[in-house]
């Protein structure tokens, strides 16, 4: 133990006396314990390469430093989702904007049933276009030919046409928009109709007619709902054979030819059928003294 | 006014190049010869010690410089310690240049060189533990406290990591 003490005094680096030395040294596993420690104090490791090490280091922290750590730019970063939410943004805009359109052939009529409850009837050979998305919040729709509202109450509803517009709270009215001949035709409620220079406030049973931008006539109507829809007939009142020959073109697949173009400007009052082309051109054609000729498609009109 | 700068400088960070420099010229060797003794490969230990210089430089203004000198051991050991394959730990006795060679017998020199040789053998199939412990005093001269807060164990795990060397040092030259 107290060999022990000694050699280990001794490997800490405390000098020990004479005595203690050849103490250590009389035993001889500590007289070899002192032989192997001294021999081993003069190995040497490899030698090490401050130089050449430090060298290493600092190239390393140079090339470190020169790597070029992408900073996000927090500004740049915002800026893309701002562009990516405005594409959205836009993108979303654009589709809501994009209207329903309903569209009608020769002899067709559409029921259409607006997001609202709000219902059209849209006669035949004309165009219908709004937007479902944004209905809530702008009941308005364009109309390009004829149709027939039954408007459920609410916000203001709209119909835009080329001639003029109507505006509505909750009402049935139809609107007749083509060649610009521009009829509005109020059954319930109220419809305010704007012109291009004057607003015109159409009670229920009352029928507004405006011919290139003039009015024509305003006065009541016994009609309680349009005859188109009603009976499925065309409805006239002193109009010109012309008019007429039009609607049937638009309610029957057929082309109408006259003999001579006099004729065209008889006036004719009353209604034809859409059911029968045969007794739609008889009642056109009688009170006006004309006669008519079917072949296929083609219908000649020509005086007696 | 004195103790004042004294406390600076203690305080002051290894982020100045001068002190970064100072600290690598006095730590560098130490700290590499402490991990070759443990992994016996002067490039592994090369490496280990620049990534120990380079991590220091890039911690600096965490590492105070009288903590410098430990937080390296730990780095070089942490990284020794994650290295799977340790190499031969090999040493060689310096060329003993004395004026007195010519005296001795060529008996003695002869049993002297076979002596050095089994030495540099036994050492290098010492364990990794008690070769650390044991070069970090005789090669390095450190004293025990020293050498325990390097390898952060206590004087007495050193001593008796010293008795275990030095016997199994004992054995292994006398039995061959």
């Amino acid at each position: 133990m107290k060999q022990d003490y000694l050699l280990h005094k001794w490997l800490n680096g405390e000098i020990l006396t004479e005595a203690e030395m050849l103490q250590l040294k009389a035993s001889p596993e500590f007289a070899s314990y002192l032989k192997i420690s001294d021999a081993s104090a003069t190995l040497t490791p490899p030698t090490f390469n401050q130089e050449a090490n430090f060298k290493a280091i600092k190239n390393k922290l140079a090339t470190k430093k020169h790597i070029p750590v992408k900073k996000l730019n927090p500004l740049t970063t915002f800026l893309k989702i701002v562009a990516v939410l405005a594409v959205l943004f836009v993108g979303y805009k654009y589709i809501n904007s994009l209207n329903t359109t309903v569209k009608t052939e020769v002899a067709q009529t559409k029921n259409i049933q607006l997001p609202d409850e709000s219902e059209v009837l849209v006669n035949a050979k004309s165009t219908l276009a709004f937007n479902k998305k944004t209905w809530d919040k702008k009941r308005e729709l364009s109309l390009e030919g004829e149709a027939y509202f039954k408007v459920t109450r609410g916000k203001k509803f709209r119909v835009k046409t080329a001639l003029g517009e109507v505006a509505v709270l909750g009402t049935q009215f139809n609107v007749y928009a083509r060649d610009k001949k521009f009829t509005v035709v109020c059954y319930e409620g109220l419809v305010q109709v704007t012109l291009p220079d004057t607003i015109i406030k159409v009670p229920a049973g009352n029928n507004l007619r405006v011919e290139n931008n003039k009015i024509i006539s305003f006065k009541p109507t016994q009609i309680q709902a349009p005859l188109w829809v009603v009976q499925k007939e065309s409805h006239f009142e002193n109009a010109p054979l012309r008019d007429v020959i039009k609607e049937l073109e638009r309610q029957y697949p057929i082309t109408v030819s006259t003999k001579s173009n006099r004729i065209l400007d008889k006036r004719f009052t009353g209604s034809f059928t859409h059911k029968n082309l045969e007794t739609a051109l008889k009642t056109i054609c009688k009170p006006l003294q004309l006669k008519f000729t079917i072949s296929d498609n083609q219908v000649s009109i020509y005086a007696k | 006014m004195e103790r004042k700068k004294h406390f600076m400088d203690t305080s002051e960070s290894v982020c100045s190049e001068t002190i970064y420099n100072k600290v690598y010229n006095e730590h560098s060797k130490s700290v590499w010869r402490f991990i070759y003794f443990k992994c016996g490969d002067s490039a592994r230990a090369d490496d280990l010690v620049q990534d120990a210089f380079i991590k220091l430089w890039q911690n600096c203004a965490k590492v105070p410089v009288e903590k410098a000198r430990s937080y390296l051991y730990t780095l070089v050991n942490n990284a020794f310690l994650n290295e799977i394959a340790h190499h031969k730990v090999v040493l060689k006795h310096r060329e003993t240049v004395t004026g007195n060679t010519d005296n001795q017998n060529p008996q003695y020199l002869l049993e002297e060189k076979q002596f050095k040789e089994k030495l540099e053998n036994a050492i290098a199939n010492l364990s990794e533990a008690q070769r650390t412990a044991f070069l970090l005093n005789r090669i390095e001269g450190k004293k025990y406290r020293e050498i325990a807060e390097i390898l952060g164990i206590s004087v007495k795990a050193v001593e008796k990591r010293m008795s275990q060397a030095l016997a199994n040092l004992r054995k292994e030259i006398e039995n061959i």
